[in-house]
């Protein structure tokens, strides 16, 4: 592995333990200052360095190439293999792919060892599939150069930018059909502000496009790469506009804006729950009407806090309803009880009796009247 | 429509305590005695656990799909769960 940057002071802790250990020198202390490391490192490398470099004869050259290679497969299959390395070594490892490990503990590891793993094996393919895309992109970008030469260049070179762009996104058809149209007329700013106009009426397509292209692709693969599908996106986000930026300028910002808006939007709308990604797309929600199309009641929880209270609250409620029930169920019972207990007493028994025989006496006349009536 | 369940809200309302693991969002009988098994009994065992992994999404929904074999919904609920009890009580 050839080292460029000669100054090793100038790195830092961490950087010179890990490449210690990518050279298999034995580490110092824990507690060892920076001094200690970098002596080692200048030790051990720059004279791995300087035996590579040494050679004139060609011998020399081949056996310092063998020894390198040799070397490189002794730490190669180490590195792919995840299991093989120690706590530390395993998380300096990570730390290279630029993730921050926890500590390594028994049922940490077999995590870290698997995502080291997801880390080495999408790094190819990726790499060839980001090439191929370039490639594309810079034969337009060698016809875009032509376009400040005349508009009417730019009118065909938009037809093949929308060419370019229909291999992201099938939705620009009938979009080149009306560039089409506006290319026929025959003023040149009448033409330039129909095409602005399309530009503009174009921008929420064409930034949706690539969202459910992301959003599609994110909701298939969670685990393993969502990254490199956010970066290809990217990707074809700033050459779409970067393609404008050259023959519309006063417009950029206003494109700029548009994209942007529509990108959190869209993205807040279809994965609400979401925490945004590390790829750098920082989208700051806004604080969701309650209730209002449907939104998550996130914002709800603050209430809930109150919640013993508002329980207990609600199970004292819960008895108000009933509560009149018993209040009269109980003045019928003291009644029933105050009847009873009269019926028993003899001092009581004479006004009683006396009511008893009003009572009696007028049901009596009453039936007497009602016989005599009809 | 909420997106959290009652047990979610249950959960993230009050300090968990000792309750049990089933008492997490996302984990039902079946996978609350898998985590049993491998010695996460109580709630507390798995915020142990999902703050050892610096409560990284990711690598706790990996770790929760290794040790119970919960499928992504059940791994996203339990991650939100703990998540939040989080944010309002460390």
């Amino acid at each position: 592995m050839p080292v460029f940057v000669e100054d090793p002071a100038q790195f830092s802790k961490p950087r010179l333990k890990s490449e210690l250990i990518a050279h298999n020198v034995t580490l110092p202390a824990v507690e060892s200052k920076k001094q200690v490391y970098v002596e080692l490192y200048l030790k051990h490398i720059v004279q791995k360095s300087a035996a590579d470099f040494s050679s004139d004869e060609e011998d020399d050259d081949v056996v310092e190439v063998q020894d390198s290679q040799d070397f490189e497969e002794e730490k190669d299959p180490k590195m792919l293999d995840p299991s093989v390395l120690t706590d530390d070594e395993l998380k300096t490892t990570l730390l290279k792919y630029g993730v921050e490990a926890g500590p390594i503990v028994a049922t940490t590891r077999s995590i870290y060892e698997r995502k080291l793993q997801r880390l080495l094996k999408p790094a190819q393919p990726w790499q060839n599939g980001g090439t191929g895309d370039a490639d594309q992109y810079s034969d337009s970008e060698g016809d875009e150069e032509s376009v400040s030469q005349g508009s009417p260049e730019t009118v065909s070179l938009m037809e093949e930018n929308l060419h370019v762009d229909m291999r992201v996104l099938p939705q620009s058809v009938s979009l080149r059909g009306g560039c089409d149209v506006d290319s026929s007329l025959s003023s040149k700013s009448f033409s330039i502000t129909q095409m602005v106009e399309e530009f503009e009426s174009r921008i929420p397509l064409s930034s949706s496009g690539p969202e459910i292209k992301r959003g599609n692709n994110r909701s298939s693969n969670q685990g393993p790469c969502p990254r490199p599908y956010w970066q290809e996106a990217a990707t074809v986000d700033k050459y779409t506009m970067t393609n404008r930026s050259l023959f519309i300028t006063p417009k950029t910002s206003l494109f700029k804006r548009q994209i942007k808006e529509p990108v959190t939007d869209v993205l807040m709308e279809m994965f609400p729950e979401t925490e945004p990604t590390p790829t750098g797309i920082a989208a700051t929600r806004r604080r969701p009407i309650k209730g209002a199309a449907g939104r998550p009641v996130q914002f709800k929880y603050p209430d809930l806090p109150a919640s013993p209270m508002t329980l207990q609250r609600w199970a004292v409620e819960h008895r108000l309803v009933p509560l009149w029930v018993q209040i009269l169920v109980f003045f019928i019972v003291a009644c029933l009880l105050y009847l009873i207990y009269a019926a028993m007493e003899d001092s009581l028994a004479n006004p009683f009796v006396t009511l008893l025989d009003n009572l009696s006496m007028e049901t009596e006349t009453e039936g007497l009247s009602l016989q005599a009536e009809p | 429509m909420s997106s959290t369940s009652q047990k979610h809200k249950e959960f993230v309302a009050e300090p968990m305590g000792e309750k049990p693991v089933n008492a997490l969002a996302g984990i039902g009988e079946v996978l609350g005695r898998r985590l049993e098994e491998k010695g996460f009994d109580k709630a507390y065992v798995v915020l142990g656990q999902f703050l050892v992994l610096k409560k990284d999404e990711e690598l706790f929904r990996d770790w929760l799909k290794d040790s119970c074999g919960a499928n992504v919904k059940q791994q996203g609920d339990c991650y939100g769960c703990l998540r939040e009890w989080c944010d309002s009580f460390l």
